[in-house]
């Protein structure tokens, strides 16, 4: 058995080869899994396939070629993944894929939105070494409106 | 307030950096040595507006905060002259010369009232501003405006690719973060030099490996000619880096 290059741990035809020919990936996690194999692979058609409509006459395939052919994939970390149920038409995939490129170890850490066009996932954009959600720690100013909502100022309000 | 300018093509100011619209680096892929250069502009600097507007904003200390333009550049130190220039002083490919030559002594990258210094002649600049020249700037108005709308109506059109470009290149190597907001926080400014193979993945219709075979045979020529000047190492530096990147995406 050929392990699938994307770490799933199953045979790469019971995992992510069934959608590098074209099946539809049923989640989101399993398209993005499976862009990761294909980069793996050099299967760019699968990559470029998988972009959402609006997005792929911006795709530089040269570009990703020569990227894809200058590293050396190590490994694929699915991190987080939010929505992109059944019933869902938007999905994100947080993941970590680890690289060598000139000797050095690199992760490209990636928060990928995808959307369903047509009943398939397909890849829109992503924020590249995402932060967790921003928590709210500045302080209020005493003159400000009170975080409580009432409308008075903080100092005549919660403060007080 | 009138003032007059005219260029008897002395030359003198085809020298050195010269920053590019994108369709001008790929026209002249196979003529300059191409670079992204990056340059903050303080909060509070007078073309701190202008320049968030067509490029992108980073975050300082304090709560301070840079805007930065982005650039696309021939990159050349101050004392060599664009290697399209003449001996004559006149420029080789004229007829599909650069915008940014074209607006020449305009600049697009700042608003049309604040035009008046461009009009200054450097030292050993030949400009002739004396009343005998044409008037072409009055009341901060720049009469003959057609090169100066198409400059800034390409560099709008330009800003639709460098803003998400620069978001992401700063999201993607933080040490670019890091090394800009330290140039910006210096009293003397600066800039920051990247490689132009950055931009490529946002140029869709770029073919990388023709864009390296282009690119190879001017960075090595150039890191020759700065080899043994002692005045230009970082120059020859950077040259022969990039002749080592473009050489390894073109496959040689
Ligand atoms: S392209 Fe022509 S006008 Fe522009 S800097 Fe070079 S020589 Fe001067
Ligand atoms: S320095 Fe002045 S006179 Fe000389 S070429 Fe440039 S604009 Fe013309
Ligand atoms: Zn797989």
């Amino acid at each position: 058995m050929t392990e699938c290059p994307c770490g799933s741990g199953s045979a790469f035809e019971q995992c992510c080869g069934p959608f590098l020919e074209g099946a539809p990936a049923p989640t989101p996690e399993a398209l993005m899994r499976s862009r990761f194999t294909a980069f793996v692979r050099g299967d760019l058609d699968h990559i470029e396939n998988t972009h959402a409509s609006d997005v792929k006459d911006g795709f530089n395939r040269s570009a990703a070629e020569s990227t894809a052919n200058s590293v050396e994939w190590v490994s694929l970390e699915i991190l987080n993944t939010a929505e992109g149920g059944t019933n869902d038409d938007a999905g994100t995939v947080e993941f970590a894929a680890r690289f060598r490129q000139n000797g050095e170890l690199m992760v490209h850490h990636e928060r990928s939105n995808f959307r369903r066009e047509e009943g398939r996932w397909a890849y829109v954009d992503g924020k590249m070494n995402p932060k967790g959600e921003p928590r709210r720690v500045e302080k209020v100013g005493r003159n400000e409106p009170c975080p409580c909502g009432s409308g008075k100022k903080y100092k005549k309000c919660c403060a007080a | 307030m009138e003032r007059s300018f005219s260029c008897p093509t002395c030359g003198k100011c085809c020298y050195g950096q010269l920053p590019l619209a994108i369709d001008d680096t790929l026209a002249h892929a196979d003529r300059f040595p191409l670079v992204v250069m990056w340059t903050p502009v303080r909060q509070g600097g007078r073309s701190f507006d202008i320049t968030a507007e067509l490029g992108i904003t980073i975050k300082l200390r304090k709560r301070k905060l840079a805007a930065v333009q982005i650039s696309p550049c021939a990159y050349l130190p101050p004392t060599l002259p664009c290697p399209e220039l003449t001996a004559d002083g006149l420029c080789g490919i004229h007829a599909t010369k650069p915008l940014r030559c074209r607006t020449m002594p305009f600049s697009a990258y700042r608003d049309e009232a604040d035009q008046a210094d461009l009009l200054i002649p450097r030292s050993e600049w030949m400009c002739d501003t004396s009343p005998d020249a044409p008037v072409v700037y009055r009341d901060k108005s720049i009469l003959d405006r057609q090169n100066y709308d198409a400059e800034r109506a390409q560099l709008v059109r330009d800003a639709a690719i460098l803003k998400p470009y620069g978001e992401w290149l700063l999201d993607s190597v933080p040490s670019l973060r890091m090394e800009i907001q330290k140039v910006a926080m210096k009293p003397s400014g600066g800039q920051v030099i990247v490689s132009f193979s950055t931009l490529i993945p946002r140029l869709a219709k770029v073919d990388i490996y023709a864009f390296a075979r282009n690119q190879l045979p001017i960075m090595t020529a150039y890191a020759k000619k700065t080899a043994n000047d002692p005045t230009l190492t970082d120059f020859h530096k950077r040259y022969a880096d990039m002749a080592g990147e473009w050489g390894k995406i073109g496959g040689n």
